[in-house]
């Protein structure tokens, strides 16, 4: 492989665009580290003190937890309602369906402030105003189009002649669903699963519409926190979802990669 | 015919304006080797595809052993399938694909053991039990189907195009394979295939469609021997047309004259016998001569070698382009381009056609 100076050039470019793009997220892990209590580099030494005071907060590790299990409700709700659409679509796969499909994309395409404004105003209406119901709902709607994009990818890639060949060979509609179909997009519904938590643990507008004191959700926290006091407990927060993601997505990647080992042989 | 075991009465499927099905009458007996045989876009697969029941017809309908099947879904009528591309299950292992259809019926775990390996031994996969569909070849993958589909012993087994994926020399084999398993095996095979020399080297018997009709079927030493249409004797093999004049019987014989002679050709029911006419002539029922040793007399054009046969193109003042094929071997005449030859044909080599 000769090395020259063109190729160094592109080679240079996309290491610093890829640092441009990773060094702003990576600034909160010193920032974490202050011997400070306002939000700084460290001073004198380097310090877990933040982090102490994150796993010693009641409200911080109420508003983490809330998290975590909204966005886990959301990644199974919207799983399974994209699957059972993007299924419905593969078999009629008419021209009806493909709309249908585009319409399920929209909500990737509004702004999130008029979409939150539209959940406000119905959410009104419904009585879901700073319920846990309310959020979770909103955030299944959010979250639809990342699974249904995701499972679709998966089932175009699907033979049709195999739900065909399961009934063929004996199993009605729904056992050939479950046997065959579902076991050949579970990949495209893992990560489905995966990005519709992400899109609900992270979700900051919606939720500073819907909610006002009962539903604290931890990006609620952050925001407030920021508003309210220049507290480094932020940083070491922020520190924690930066490590989650990564460990998320390590296990994403490592799995796709063993998944992938035994067609290479 | 006795007791047909399917049988398709006045089927119809239309998209949209097009008539992939147009009023299809079928017979299927029992046990016989059926081959559906047409160019794309003749309804062959639309016709299977009713069969099997993931096709709804606009019209028409299928008796099994007498019964009305048209209103029942795939998984209930019982009919084995192999598609093309195979349609293995990519997330079960060799025999979990074979064990499916067992599975589904609910069979004992011992019970659905015991015939998965005989059928891998079926077709000599019994090796390959635990490998996944992926990891096999083309060619093992068509016999990991076949055992699929044979697994659960249907009466009637649907092929479609099931070897149209696979080189020449594995295809050939394969055929040869097929052919001895439905031997043993006595199940009806339904075959669908654009293959003509798949067509002619497994089947009981042939149906040949085109445009969503049935032109003609026959055993396939009758339907090349005899075929009736231009479209038959030029699907099934290749096939010369003589335009001839048709001057009545002459005893059991019919004569024709073309360009200049007079030779007899056997009758055949519907083909007009006055008047003009249009005779099939198969390229190897032609013998080349030195000039003057045949009737007709002719130039070589070109020639296409093909090792044990050669192919000559002679031009004919009257007749154009005729297609002459003679075996390499012990060959009369070694054709050369440009060469002056002469050629002729036996006393009912030719075949009258009904659409002169």
């Amino acid at each position: 492989m000769t090395r020259s100076p063109l190729r160094i050039f592109f080679a240079t470019g996309s290491w610093a665009i890829l640092a441009f793009l990773v060094l702003p997220i990576l600034v909160v892990i010193p920032v974490s580290l202050t011997d400070t209590s306002f939000i700084g580099l460290p001073r004198e030494h380097l310090s877990l003190q933040h982090f102490d005071t994150f796993l010693h907060s009641p409200e911080w590790l109420h508003a983490t937890w809330t998290s975590v299990w909204i966005g886990v409700i959301v990644g199974a709700a919207s799983t399974t309602l994209g699957t059972a659409f993007c299924i419905g679509c593969w078999f009629l796969s008419d021209r009806a369906a493909m709309i249908a499909r585009w319409v399920m994309i929209v909500p990737i395409l509004v702004p999130p402030v008029v979409q939150s404004l539209g959940f406000y105003k119905f959410w009104v209406t419904l009585g879901l105003i700073d319920t846990h119901f309310g959020v979770i709902l909103a955030h299944t709607l959010l979250a639809l189009p990342y699974v249904t994009i995701s499972v679709f990818a998966a089932l175009t890639n699907l033979d049709r002649r195999i739900p065909q060949a399961a009934r063929n060979l004996g199993a009605p509609l729904g056992m050939a669903i479950r046997t065959v179909i579902l076991p050949s997009i579970r990949p495209g519904m893992i990560t489905g699963a995966i990005f519709a938590f992400i899109v609900s643990f992270d979700e900051i507008v919606g939720v500073l519409f819907l909610t006002v004191r009962r539903v604290e959700t931890l990006p609620k926290m952050i925001w407030e926190g920021i508003q309210e006091s220049v507290d480094p407990v932020i940083a070491a927060v922020a520190t924690i979802l930066v490590f989650i993601t990564l460990l998320v997505t390590a296990a994403a990647v490592a799995r796709s990669y063993v998944a992938s080992k035994p067609q290479a042989s | 015919m006795s007791n047909p075991i399917l049988s398709v009465r006045q089927a119809v499927k239309t998209y949209g304006k097009f008539r992939a099905l147009d009023a299809v009458d079928l017979d299927i007996r029992e046990g016989e080797f059926l081959t559906l045989l047409g160019p794309s876009g003749s309804g062959k697969t639309t016709l299977l595809s009713a069969i099997a029941g993931f096709t709804a017809l606009d019209g028409g309908v299928v008796h099994a052993r007498g019964g009305d099947i048209t209103p029942l879904p795939p998984e209930k009528r019982d009919f084995a399938m192999v598609f093309q591309g195979y349609a293995l299950f990519p997330t079960m292992t060799v025999a979990e694909n074979v064990g499916y259809p067992l599975r589904v019926r609910k069979w004992s775990k011992q019970d659905i053991r015991d015939r998965v390996r005989e059928c891998l031994d079926l077709v000599q996969m019994g090796q390959f039990a635990d490998r996944m569909p992926n990891q096999l070849s083309g060619g093992q993958q068509q016999r990991i189907a076949l055992a699929r589909a044979l697994s659960f012993r249907p009466d009637v087994l649907l092929l479609d195009e099931p070897l149209s994926a696979l080189d020449k020399k594995l295809r050939a084999d394969l055929q040869w394979e097929l052919k001895a398993l439905h031997e043993r095996l006595g199940v009806t095979f339904v075959y669908v295939t654009h293959d003509q020399d798949e067509a002619l080297s497994m089947s009981d018997r042939i149906v040949i469609l085109k445009d969503g009709a049935i032109q003609q079927e026959g055993a396939p030493g009758e339907l090349y021997d005899w075929p009736r249409t231009r479209f038959v004797a030029n699907f099934l093999g290749k096939s010369n047309f003589i335009e001839a004049r048709m001057a009545g019987r002459e005893g059991d014989r019919l004569i024709a004259e073309a360009a200049g002679h007079r030779f007899a050709v056997k009758p055949a029911a519907g083909a007009p016998e006055t008047g003009a006419g249009c005779l099939a002539l198969r390229p190897e029922r032609i013998r080349l001569g030195r000039p003057g040793e045949q009737a007709f007399a002719g130039r070589v054009k070109q020639i296409s070698y093909l090792g044990e046969r050669c192919q000559v193109l002679v031009d004919h003042d009257v007749l154009g382009e005729v297609l002459v094929s003679q075996p390499t071997w012990h060959a009369g005449v070694r054709p050369e381009p440009r060469m002056d030859v002469s050629f002729g044909w036996d006393a009912e080599a030719c075949v009258p056609l009904t659409d002169a």
